[in-house]
């Protein structure tokens, strides 16, 4: 009969397991997991906040979640569609008039609206009594605050919008949708949707956007969008492709995947390698099992035991720490981010769990399955290791869900093959830089460091591997942070023009510039402005010689604006050719691409019905998304100089200069005077929290990979410990101890981190070039910082180690 | 005369090193019965332990034929090995080889755990007293001497009742005097226990204790 205390030693497994935790035999495969666990918590909580904020500012810029334009009336099966998809949506009428008032008139982009915009971002009207107002009610009528100065008009006067007259109600303060196009922004006025019909605008023929405004659910939004077929000049609009900050937001998310995937698979290598280190630390005790008797299933119960566990207690404090760290990430966005932050749900935390378990099956899997194949004989003699292919289909888990997830980034792909390429590559180049250092002469602790390396080659190849490919994603990670930033800067500096003077006549042109400067105002070149067409590449006319594709540029659709100029503009930067000085005109790069133009072509141009030509001199890149004058075509001053022109210049006006503002637009009425400082300060705001955002992911990836390095130097040097022991117990000096390895360790943080340099600005070369469309450039200073970087983490490690590893044998 | 317990027929035993096939044991036969003590020995190399890994199952031979309580080992794979390990078979190892995370207690209900008969912890507790380890069992092997730990070690290999004992050197990592009651303690309780022994070990005086002593001199196995 059994003994009533006998039961089915389960408790006693368990009991065994959390003890093994608890004493720290599975604490390098747990701190690995938890850091795993944290990082992908921390940076997804963020990733999928700063997400969430971009979205919501691109979103307040577009005044909705999704827009849909038309040149005709809005189906009304788009509109049925979107009531039934449970949308709330709002229309707008686009389109230009005269607005008159009793003294003045003044071209006007007329917005009617519905009393429900916008659905997002903020409408401040500010009418009588500076009472603010956020929607546009029927019968009143905002206008944007020049106007009140070009039509001569106050609140509650009375102005002609087409056929309507309405009292003007106050002034528009803010608005969102704004454009940065200087040459087509004219002043906006608003009235209510229900007061169109009055205007007469809306006829036969005349040149009127229509605009629905979406806002719901992104999933509805997806299935409005894919379930309407496009007609000829509709289209969508949503915060990915609109106009300036969509870039901005959509670089950002990129950045945001390359940084989750660089910090996984820095995590990845240090699991693989804390695994591996805990089955070759299990294989004595399963072979003694095995020996007295274990099965393979019982032993197989017993590691599964312990592994869930582990990944359970690993998932609990890492979700705890990744929370910490979130938290800690956002200190430095106090003040930027608003205080209302939207939340992140389940998602980091099933995110974390699950790229934990993906890269754990293999890492874990591997090792394991190889230790229940330890003979039991091994409990008295040492063993050959099995079979080195057996388990390794367990690398298809993950390979699959990678496939699946990331399937159509063209961008982590390009990393992700990248760094398969480079894994070889890296482990081999340092350790054939070590191997070419071997070949000097050296003093005694280095000679042995060196010999130590080469003996050992597959582990020092693999430690190398693990150490430069760490270090190279560190540096890309922050490389890639650095370019993006800068790109943005130069774009989008702060002391941007932010104020652009067009159709000053050729009379005012001198003294408006003279003006600008007693004031001390930052101004641009004055540039000419004349409007005209493109008509023919080297005699050939467009709509014969061109294809159909090539046809649809839209510089061929429209009259676009010409300059000349005694030079080009510091701010383009010639690609091919050179400017001249005669009979030359020099194209914007994109254009020449498209309509396949080349230096030496002779183009033919049209400016009210005159034709002239000239010889392309040279191709020029153009930052469009800078706020600075920019041009297709500019001539020389002989082929356009002649031609009637007015002038353009853009300038940067501080707070204190507004009178000047005001003042200019008083003493040249006819000068139009475009605003671009609310918009600037909302892309400045913008780009202020994305630089923020980045820069503290990035920081987070830094010290993920960082501390990661540690983990894997203190993993390597607990595999040292035996023969350090030795070594001690025989009498070594601390000394020639820490030198030695000092030697051995420096001499391959030195290398590994030279050799991550070298591949981290080949990768970020390509993804400059080929992912973000940027021009890439060297970063000197990372050639010093890496190694350096790399040596410190080193004698963090040793530093942290060495007192355990001085103890002698007992 | 009883069956024999466990039975080798013409056993060898070689391995591969750096491509020279090695020969360790060459062509032994002989027979244990139960309740025998049969003590084998040799020099530092001679094939003791691998002798006793062949016989207990742990591996298999290169030619010949082990038979285990009747059964061919040849013929069974390692989880049948296993079984039989667990079923019937107790080690003592020089080196103890107590897992260094679990109790002496625990150390010694482990075998039962790995049979499925759950944890019988009074059976334990009894085992401990009688190796004289009463009020140590919730001690870490860290916590115990080398002859302590030997002796859980014992109390262990006892915990399944099992048919055959092998002790392979168990004093060889013990003082002079711990060793001896070690070797008091194993025969005293293989005599209580009806547990058949078979002791490795190099030392002759200690080989005298058993019933028979097989001697192990270049591969080859000769009755003493």
């Amino acid at each position: 009969m059994k003994n009533v205390k006998t039961s089915s030693g389960n408790k006693m497994v368990l009991r065994w397991s959390l003890r093994e935790i608890w004493q720290g035999q599975l604490w390098p495969v747990m701190a690995a997991l938890i850091l795993i666990i944290a990082c992908v918590v921390a940076l997804s909580a963020l990733a999928i906040r700063v997400e969430k904020l971009m979205t919501a500012q691109g979103r307040s810029m577009m005044a909705a979640d999704l827009v849909f334009r038309s040149a005709n009336p809005i189906p009304e099966l788009l509109l049925s569609d979107a009531r039934n998809l449970g949308l709330t949506f709002s229309a707008q009428t686009r389109f230009q008039t005269m607005a008159f008032s009793d003294n003045k008139m003044q071209l006007v982009n007329a917005k009617a609206v519905e009393s429900s915009y916008p659905l997002r971002g903020d409408l401040i009207l500010v009418g009588q009594d500076a009472q603010i107002r956020s929607s546009v009610q029927p019968g009143e009528l905002w206008l944007a605050d020049r106007l009140f100065s070009l039509l001569e008009v106050r609140i509650g006067d009375l102005i002609a919008i087409g056929d309507a007259e309405l009292m003007v109600s106050g002034k528009i303060e803010s608005q969102p949708e704004l454009t940065f196009n200087p040459f087509r922004t004219m002043p906006s006025v608003f009235i209510h949707q229900s007061d169109l019909h009055k205007t007469g605008a809306i006829q036969l023929g005349s040149r009127v956007q229509y605009r629905t405004f979406f806002k719901g659910e992104n999933n509805a939004l997806n299935q409005l969008q894919g379930g309407y077929k496009l007609q000829a000049s509709q289209g969508w609009i949503s915060e990915d492709n609109q106009g300036r900050t969509a870039d901005l937001i959509l670089k950002a998310k990129q950045y945001l995947s390359l940084t989750i995937l660089m910090v996984i698979l820095m995590a990845s290598v240090t699991l693989v390698l804390t695994c591996q280190h805990y089955a070759s630390g299990r294989a004595n005790t399963v072979a003694m099992l095995k020996s007295m008797g274990a099965s393979k299933r019982w032993l197989l119960r017993w590691l599964l035991g312990q592994v869930v566990l582990m990944f359970a207690t690993a998932l609990l404090l890492g979700s705890l720490l990744g929370l910490g760290l979130e938290l800690l990430l956002r200190l430095p966005l106090t003040g930027i981010l608003p205080e209302q932050l939207p939340s992140y749900g389940w998602q980091p935390f099933v995110f974390a769990a699950s790229v934990a378990l993906l890269i754990g099956l293999p890492a874990l899997g591997i090792p394991l399955i190889r230790l229940l194949d330890t003979s039991a004989i091994a409990v008295l003699q040492d063993q050959v290791p099995t079979s080195p292919k057996k388990g390794l289909w367990l690398i298809a888990v993950p390979a699959v869900a990678f496939l699946l997830f990331y399937g159509n980034n063209a961008l982590v792909w390009m990393v992700f093959i990248g760094l398969i390429l480079l894994f070889l590559v890296l482990a081999n180049s340092s350790y054939g830089l070590l191997n070419l250092l071997s070949q000097s002469k050296w003093e005694p602790a280095m000679t042995l460091a060196l010999s130590r390396i080469k003996r050992s080659s597959n582990r020092s190849i693999m430690q190398l591997a693990a150490l430069s490919g760490s270090l190279m994603l560190l540096a890309v990670i922050w490389l890639v942070r650095t370019d993006l930033l800068g790109d943005w800067q130069q774009t989008l500096p702060p002391d941007a023009a932010n104020v652009f003077a067009i159709n000053i006549a050729p009379a005012q042109q001198q003294e408006y510039l003279q003006k600008l400067d007693k004031n001390n105002i930052e101004r641009s070149q004055a540039y000419p402005i004349i409007r005209g067409r493109l008509t023919e590449i080297n005699g050939l006319n467009l709509k014969s010689s061109l294809s159909k594709e090539q046809q649809r540029v839209h510089v061929l659709h429209r009259e676009i604006n010409f300059t000349w100029a005694d030079r080009l503009p510091i701010h383009n930067e010639v690609r091919a050719g050179e400017w001249t000085q005669t009979n030359a005109v020099s194209v914007e790069q994109s254009v020449a691409q498209d309509l396949d133009i080349e230096v030496g072509d002779s183009l033919s141009f049209s400016v009210n019905s005159q034709n002239f030509s000239a010889v392309v001199n040279s191709i020029r890149a153009v930052q469009w998304q800078s706020m600075k004058p920019n041009f297709y075509f500019i001539f020389t001053p002989d082929v356009i100089a002649a031609l009637p022109a007015t002038w353009l210049v853009s300038f940067r006006i501080a707070e204190q200069q507004i009178p000047i503002l005001n003042q200019l637009g008083r003493d040249y009425p006819t000068v139009s005077l475009l605003d671009f400082r609310i918009m600037g300060g909302k892309v400045q705001t913008i780009l202020k929290q994305i630089t923020w955002s980045l820069t503290v992911l990035a920081g987070l990836g830094v010290i993920s990979g960082v501390l990661l390095i540690f983990t894997l130097l203190r993993l390597s040097l607990k595999q040292r410990q035996r023969e350090i022991t030795l070594y001690r117990t025989l009498g070594a000096s601390r000394k020639l101890i820490s030198k030695t390895l000092w030697s051995e360790y420096g001499v391959m943080a030195i290398a590994a981190g030279f050799v991550a340099v070298v591949a981290a600005e080949g990768i970020v070369f390509s993804l400059m070039k080929l992912g973000f469309k940027l021009e890439p450039s060297l970063h000197i200073g990372m050639w010093f910082v890496v190694p350096i970087l790399a040596m410190l983490i080193v004698f963090a490690s040793l530093m942290s180690a060495i007192k355990q590893l001085l103890k002698p044998l007992k | 005369m009883s069956l024999p317990i466990i039975k080798a027929r013409s056993v060898s035993k070689s391995v591969i090193a750096n491509e020279a096939e090695i020969a360790i044991l060459n062509d032994i036969s002989f027979e244990v019965f139960s309740c025998e003590t049969v003590a084998i020995i040799g020099t530092s190399g001679a094939g003791k332990s691998t002798l006793m890994t062949l016989l207990a199952g742990l591996d298999i031979p290169s030619k010949g034929e082990i038979e285990l309580l009747g059964r061919p080992l040849s013929q069974l794979d390692d989880e049948q090995r296993a079984k039989i390990r667990s079923e019937s078979i107790g080690f003592v190892f020089q080196s103890f080889l107590l897992i260094p995370s679990l109790t002496a207690l625990e150390n010694v209900i482990l075998p039962a755990i790995l049979r499925g008969d759950g944890e019988d912890i009074d059976k334990a507790k009894q085992l401990l007293q009688s190796v004289g380890l009463a009020g140590r069992e919730t001690h870490l092997p860290a916590q115990l001497s080398g002859g302590e730990q030997q002796r859980v070690a014992l109390a262990r290999a006892f915990m399944t009742q099992p048919k055959i004992l092998f002790a392979d050197e168990p004093t060889g990592n013990l003082d002079q005097k711990t060793a001896e009651n070690i070797i008091e303690l194993l025969f005293a309780m293989n005599r209580n226990h009806d547990t058949t022994l078979v002791l490795i070990t190099h030392d002759a005086m200690l080989a005298k204790r058993c019933d028979r002593t097989l001697a192990i001199h270049a591969g080859q196995l000769q009755e003493l």
